[in-house]
């Protein structure tokens, strides 16, 4: 039987309570948006299988309780993550300030991992407090990605996951590299090379 | 389970009238890799038949409004009934145009009645004389899948949740012969998405259309018997008289080689001769590849593509089937070889029949034989000749001109009259009665017969044996998009006694459009995820904030937490322990049950109750630990939820240490919390003089002193709870009234209140010391007067004093010294908490210990080393 998929990735998506974690993975994942705001007390999860550039993925994403009472248990669940998505509300500034703290939090928790920053809610132009141009300058500063989304909308959604999920595969093969490049130095012959260079 | 013929009134119950079901049987219908239990019924309206598909809310179904009608094939002539009768189930196939439905069913008399029942009806239509069936009555039920489904989907749909737009409900069709999933069936543990990639290439296959367009390819077979000669001239005017190069060329040869050894080993030098001057003689206006050459003895096929096409094309394969001696060697029979060539399928087969004239009947045998027998075994599940979109069969097929003599034959062929030869050629006349090459079709016979011939001659056969001249070598076909632009003879070629024959079709075959296809993928793709989604556990708690009012000491508390299933799955759940807890809970929370099994739809009662006893007390009076707690409740598979426990703990003389309460002189509970919590982090107590003993242990023995020398079997029988309680209040709260309690509540509070301490009156680190000189009374009193934190010492000694004072009444309360040193040996000397887990039968022996040591203070004359201030100072005195 052909294999299911060839690669399956687990994500994480973090962020302050009511930024719309749980809504941007019922977007993704199901294609559909509720209006009504129910607090995530725990951690969830949904399934998606992509193809991204010509490989099948399947990825396991984990929605999280972004109150500030269940951080330290949340935290338990970064392990094996492979790719972080770190939420806030372009309507909330509060939840943009928050933001170096959950970017903290992964620091914390997880070794090497793909991440991303997403403001979601951009549908209300009146609304919008974070500035494009001011989350941008700070994504840049932080080396991360940034993405505007609206999960009522079905905006960017996703290009997003799409994005973090290259990202992921990207830096899956590139281990592949490195350690078929390692490989490649411990040939036989190699270190002698070395030894040459050095005298010179 | 059983379900049987008297269900079939229930069945009829749910007709309209004039419709008569004439029997129903039990089915499981197969979708994907789900198997969903389904009720058949065959129902009749005027002499037309149709086939009812129930799902039933139970099994059997006891009412007709158990029933719900999922669909209704009517059967026409594009119903079709294939059975494949294996030892575990019967395989039912059900095709009716779009829709292909697979049933299983259990092997048994009833079975094969309800499925000849079916087949009956199928003659019945083909028996008909009037006007083909309209099915009229049947319209009412059309859309009725639909709305049912609808109804469940109603069912299970949570609140507010909207589909975006039209096209994605589309998308989610589930009247689409593609995904129906059962929710019964998956809620009885079934696995939706076991074998997800296949579901996948069905699910791909059914929508084929919506991502393929067609592409006409030019596709050349020919057939030659060539009598067992070598090539002796250019086979370019058969295989190149076309204009435009053919796409492909699928070539046959019958009686290759007819020496021994090519029929006994299977090898002959012809193979390479012939295949050569194929090539050689190919259409000079295109490149060819070979995609495979299959011979079996004297039977060869070489099929070979364009350059251009070798790309798309995919699982090619060959087989081989012998019909000649025996049944089995390879003078006779077929070889076959397919592939696919962008999304079509084609199949060709090239067969030498069994000859002779009077053998049409052994003919159709073979044909049959090769088409049971001949199987692509490299696939799962095999495939056989007929599962092709194309098939092209060549070959000398054999069939001869019926009874009539040569003479007669040649004369009609030389008058041009071909059309009284072929009403007489065997072949069609099998055909017409359906005994062979049942679903082929053949293009009109223009050529002349093509054989038998005077080898190297046009001349007709002039051997002894004068054969009547027959059409033996023939192209026929089947499938869907497959025209013969020619149909012909190439009697230019002499080297035989046959003369070659050819065919060109022009063929549509579908290729796929990569966006297309990568669309409707995501879309199957998504589907599918969104099926897995539905079936991962779902349950909704009641309450995820359990607040407990005022916990106090040992006065039990508890609160429901109703956990309800509302997934399509069975759960398992479970409370788990956060990475650094070495339980799931607190040790004041106890959580029944902590692990348990829902069914869809159903519900479990958790029930939480906190008790603070003397295991917890003291870290909650310290401020050490609070009453609160996060609960991370799992479900296998699934997600997990967090429960959160709080309540305010009210403080008690119960859980405060010696050293704390020896510096209260009011009741507990006037006392500030912040006050407590400084006097048990042992910050310097200002004011008063501290008590020797604390009052609360003065203020029990006290009341044992005076009221219950006499009285048996003291701290060995249990008080009352609603006692310990009144007695907690009053030490806590303080009251002008006489202690409440029985005597024997009132020495297990005195108990209670000396093991809820964090530490007990032998603190831990001189647990080991302790036991260790249990057996030397000069050296047990040695370390109580020298090692005991004062306080502690204090109490140890008083209680002595009353325990001896307790024996010296042993003629009327029946105590004897063992007894008590063994139940205040435990107090006295508790196990560190690192000791607890040990075995048991070390705790015994450390218990008679623990007894020894306390026992030499209760027989021995402590006199000389207290003071009377202890013995007799109290808050009252």
């Amino acid at each position: 039987m052909v294999q299911e998929y060839d690669h399956l990735f687990k994500l994480l998506i973090i962020g302050d309570s009511g930024v719309g974690k749980s809504s941007l993975l019922l977007r993704f994942a199901d294609n559909t948006f509720s209006g009504s705001y129910i607090t995530t007390i725990g951690v969830d999860f949904k399934i998606r299988t992509i193809n991204i550039e010509g490989e099948k993925v399947k990825l396991q994403i984990w929605d999280t309780a972004g109150q500030e009472r269940f951080r330290t248990i949340t935290s338990t669940y970064y392990r094996g993550t492979h790719g972080v998505i770190v939420v806030y509300d372009v309507s909330n500034g509060d939840s943009f300030a928050n933001v170096k703290r959950w970017l903290h939090e992964i620091e914390q928790n997880c070794e090497v991992v793909n991440r991303i920053l997403v403001g979601n809610k951009n549908d209300a132009p009146d609304r919008k407090v974070v500035l494009t141009e001011d989350a941008q300058r700070f994504a840049d500063q932080m080396n991360i990605q940034l993405f505007e989304t609206s999960a009522k909308d079905n905006i960017n959604v996703e290009e997003m996951f799409m994005a973090v999920t290259r990202q992921v595969l990207r830096t899956k093969q590139d281990n592949k590299e490195q350690e078929a490049n390692k490989r490649d130095i411990v040939i036989p012959g190699r270190p002698k090379k070395a030894r040459g260079k050095k005298c010179c | 389970m059983s379900f049987n013929q008297d269900h079939l009134g229930i069945i009829q119950a749910k007709l309209s009238s004039g419709e008569t079901a004439s029997t129903c049987h039990e089915a499981s219908l197969m979708q994907g890799c789900v198997c969903a239990s389904r009720i058949l019924a065959l129902v009749e309206h005027e002499g037309e038949w149709a086939l009812f598909i129930f799902i039933s809310s139970r099994m059997p179904p006891e009412v007709f409004t158990d029933l719900a009608i999922e669909r209704v094939i009517p059967i026409d002539n594009d119903f079709k009934c294939e059975i494949d009768a294996g030892e575990q189930s019967v395989d039912v196939y059900v095709n009716s145009r779009k829709l292909k439905l697979l049933f299983k069913m259990i092997p048994s008399i009833k079975t094969n009645n309800f499925v000849s029942e079916i087949m009956r009806s199928m003659e019945d239509l083909t028996k008909r004389r009037d006007p083909p069936p309209e099915f009229q009555w049947l319209h009412k039920y059309s859309g009725s899948s639909t709305s049912s489904r609808n109804k469940t989907d109603c069912e299970s749909a949570t609140t507010d949740i909207t589909e975006d737009d039209a096209s994605k409900e589309k998308m989610l069709d589930l009247d689409s012969p593609d995904i129906v999933v059962s929710r019964h069936s998956v809620a009885q543990g079934a696995n939706p998405i076991a074998a997800r990639e296949n579901v996948i290439q069905h699910q791909m296959s059914l929508k084929e259309n919506d991502y393929t367009y067609t592409q006409i390819l030019r596709v050349f077979i020919g057939t030659w018997n060539v009598n067992g000669l070598p090539p002796t001239s250019s086979l370019t005017p058969w295989l190149a008289s076309d204009m435009e190069p053919p796409d492909i060329y699928a070539v046959g040869f019958q009686e290759l080689d007819l020496s021994k050894e090519a029929f006994l080993f299977n090898d002959t030098p012809r193979e390479e001769e012939w295949r050569r001057s194929v090539i050689a003689a190919l259409h000079p206006g295109a490149n060819y590849k070979q995609v495979a050459l299959v011979r079996l003895v004297g039977m060869m096929l070489i099929l070979l593509v364009q350059e251009k096409h070798e790309k798309h094309v995919r699982n090619a394969a060959f087989e081989t089937v012998g019909t000649g001696i025996m049944g089995k060697m390879g003078n006779k029979g077929g070889v076959a070889i397919r592939m696919e060539i962008h999304n079509t399928s084609m199949c060709f087969v090239n067969s030498h029949l069994a000859a002779h004239v009077e053998e049409f009947e052994r003919r159709n045998q073979d044909y049959h034989d090769i088409c049971s027998r001949l199987s692509f075994s490299k696939f799962s599940p095999p495939k056989v000749i007929d599962k092709h979109d194309q098939i092209y069969w060549l070959g000398d097929l054999n069939y001869r001109i019926t009874e009539m003599e040569p003479r007669i034959v040649r004369d009609l062929i030389s008058h041009n009259s071909l059309g009284a030869l072929l009403e007489c050629d065997q072949l069609n006349r099998q055909r017409s009665q359906k005994n062979v090459f049942s679903g082929y079709r053949e293009g009109p016979i223009t050529f002349k017969p093509t054989y038998k011939y005077d080898p190297g001659t046009d001349d007709w056969d002039s051997s002894e044996k004068n054969r009547a001249p027959a059409w033996c070598d023939r192209i026929l076909w089947k499938g869907d998009g497959m025209d013969q632009k020619e149909y012909r003879s190439h009697p230019i070629l002499r080297t035989s006694d046959h003369k070659p024959v050819s065919a060109m079709f022009e063929s549509q075959v579908r290729v796929i459009d990569v966006v297309k296809y990568r669309r409707v993928h995501e879309e199957v793709l998504k589907k599918l995820d969104k099926l897995e989604n539905e079936f991962l556990p779902q349950v909704t708690v009641d309450n995820t904030e359990i607040i407990f009012d005022v916990v106090r000491y040992l006065e039990a508390q508890s609160q429901e937490l109703i956990i309800a299933n509302t997934g399509q799955v069975p759960v398992q759940f479970g409370f788990i322990k956060k990475p650094d807890d070495s339980k799931f809970c607190k040790e004041w929370l106890n959580i029944d049950p902590a692990v348990s099994f829902i069914m869809p739809g159903e519900k479990c009662d958790v029930k939480l109750e906190v008790c603070v006893d003397k295991k917890s007390a003291s870290k909650l009076n310290c401020g050490e630990d609070k009453l609160y707690d996060i609960l991370v409740l799992h479900l296998e598979g699934g997600k997990d939820i967090f429960i959160t426990v709080t309540g305010n703990y009210e403080r008690s003389c119960f859980g405060s240490s010696i050293e704390a309460l020896v510096h209260i002189s009011v009741p507990v509970r006037e006392i500030s919390i912040g006050r407590l919590v400084e006097l048990e982090k042992g910050e310097p107590p200002g004011g008063m003089e501290p008590y020797p003993i604390p009052k609360e242990i003065w203020f029990l023995v006290d009341h044992l002193y005076r009221h219950g020398l006499k009285k048996q079997n003291l701290f060995l029988l249990p008080g009352l709870n609603s006692e310990l309680i009144a007695i907690r209040n009053w030490l806590d709260n303080g009251s002008s009234e006489p202690l409440p309690g029985s005597l024997h509540s009132i020495a297990e509070a005195l108990l209670l209140l000396l093991e809820s301490t964090a530490e007990p009156i032998v603190p831990f680190n001189l647990h080991s010391v302790c036991l260790g000189a249990a057996s030397n009374y000069l050296q047990c009193k040695q370390i109580v007067m020298q090692e005991l934190p004062e306080y502690r010492k204090n109490v140890f000694l008083y209680l002595c004093f009353f325990l001896q004072e307790l024996l010296s009444h042993a003629n009327e309360n029946g105590l004897d010294a063992k007894t008590l040193a063994t139940v205040f040996g435990g107090i006295f000397l508790r196990d560190p908490p690192r000791l607890s887990a040990r075995g048991r039968g070390n705790l015994t022996a450390m218990d008679r210990k623990k007894a020894s040591f306390v026992y030499h203070f209760l027989v021995n004359d402590l006199s000389d080393y207290v003071t009377s201030k202890v013995l007799h100072l109290g808050p009252t005195t």
